[in-house]
């Protein structure tokens, strides 16, 4: 019934197709389509969070102005320009192992997890910051300049909004770091490149959630 | 499957063109826009996420069925937020 050819061994350096797929081509369009699914539910976890915090702006405008001021903008910027070129790196790596640029794409991987890194530094460097003026999550907020409940709210969602998204760099980051060894030794090509791929898009994703919040915590002003 | 292959140099492009937007949205953060400025800065992020999209995460070289996937998204990220807003908005 079915064609055994492809159970057998694979010769070295070549991939196996798994027994329900033609071919390594379909095998790869499902890898691909899979993660697709996967990120539009990322996409949708935060579009709650998001409009979550349209609700709670649109119930306390002023509010939500005001505590807007204390994010540092400087910083958020330096971020978005950060997470950007990760982008443009990640991008870089993929197209380098499609071209067989082992050393390059291992450079551009490695570009991507120490600017994903930097991101990091700088955030925590934000929530130090915070912390020290008395800007806690939830209940424990105690910030005297702007002691409202509204102002409270838009904490809130910062720290929970950016405090996931962190935890997605880091998840990223670390996907991308174990592909770095692999890829500067020939593991992936042309005809075998999902893996990279499907990491390069989690990181894409990160920065697409980062393009939204950056307006939305630093720009509202 | 792919079709149409990008070379490196769209993803350049694309990179600087991020990083104009990026100006662009704080430059027009600092006009006094009123109830417009959350549109406009919202609009420059969708121009941007369509420029990652698009480009970095090859949306212009996939294969319909991750098209229907993103668009499917895309339908209820909308009917989510029209909900929400419905709600707050008429209270």
């Amino acid at each position: 019934m079915s064609d055994r050819a492809h159970a057998a061994e694979p010769a070295h350096g070549e991939v196996a197709v798994a027994e329900h797929f033609e071919d390594l081509a379909r095998q790869h369009h499902a890898v691909r389509l899979g993660m697709w699914v996967f990120l539009s539910s990322e996409t949708l976890l935060f579009a709650a969070l998001f409009a979550l915090f349209a609700a709670y702006r649109a119930m306390y405008p002023a509010e939500f102005l005001a505590a807007s001021h204390h994010n540092d903008v400087v910083i958020g910027t330096a971020n978005t320009a950060i997470l950007i070129t990760s982008s443009f790196s990640v991008a870089w790596a993929l197209h380098s192992v499609r071209h067989g640029a082992r050393r390059v794409a291992g450079l551009s991987l490695g570009i991507t997890v120490t600017l994903g890194a930097v991101f990091l530094c700088l955030k925590l460097v934000e929530y130090v910051d915070h912390f020290r003026h008395g800007i806690y999550p939830g209940a424990h907020y105690a910030f005297a300049e702007l002691p409202s409940h509204g102002a409270n709210m838009f904490f809130t969602l910062y720290y929970f909004l950016t405090g996931l998204h962190a935890l997605h760099v880091i998840g990223g980051m670390t996907f991308l770091a174990l592909l770095i060894r692999p890829v500067v030794r020939g593991k992936y090509g042309e005809a075998n490149h999902v893996l990279v791929e499907n990491g390069a898009l989690y990181w894409h994703l990160v920065d697409l959630i980062w393009i939204f919040l950056w307006p939305l915590l630093y720009l509202v002003g | 499957m792919a079709t149409r292959r990008l070379g490196g140099l769209s993803y350049v492009l694309a990179w600087l063109a991020l990083l104009v937007l990026t100006a662009a949205s704080l430059g027009a953060a600092q006009l006094p826009l009123g109830a417009l400025a959350p549109a406009v800065a919202l609009g420059i992020a969708s121009v941007k996420a369509a420029i990652v999209l698009l480009v970095f995460m090859h949306l212009l070289e996939s294969s319909v069925p991750v098209r229907v996937v993103i668009a499917t998204a895309l339908v209820f990220i909308v009917l989510l937020a029209l909900g929400v807003v419905a709600d707050v908005v008429t209270r």
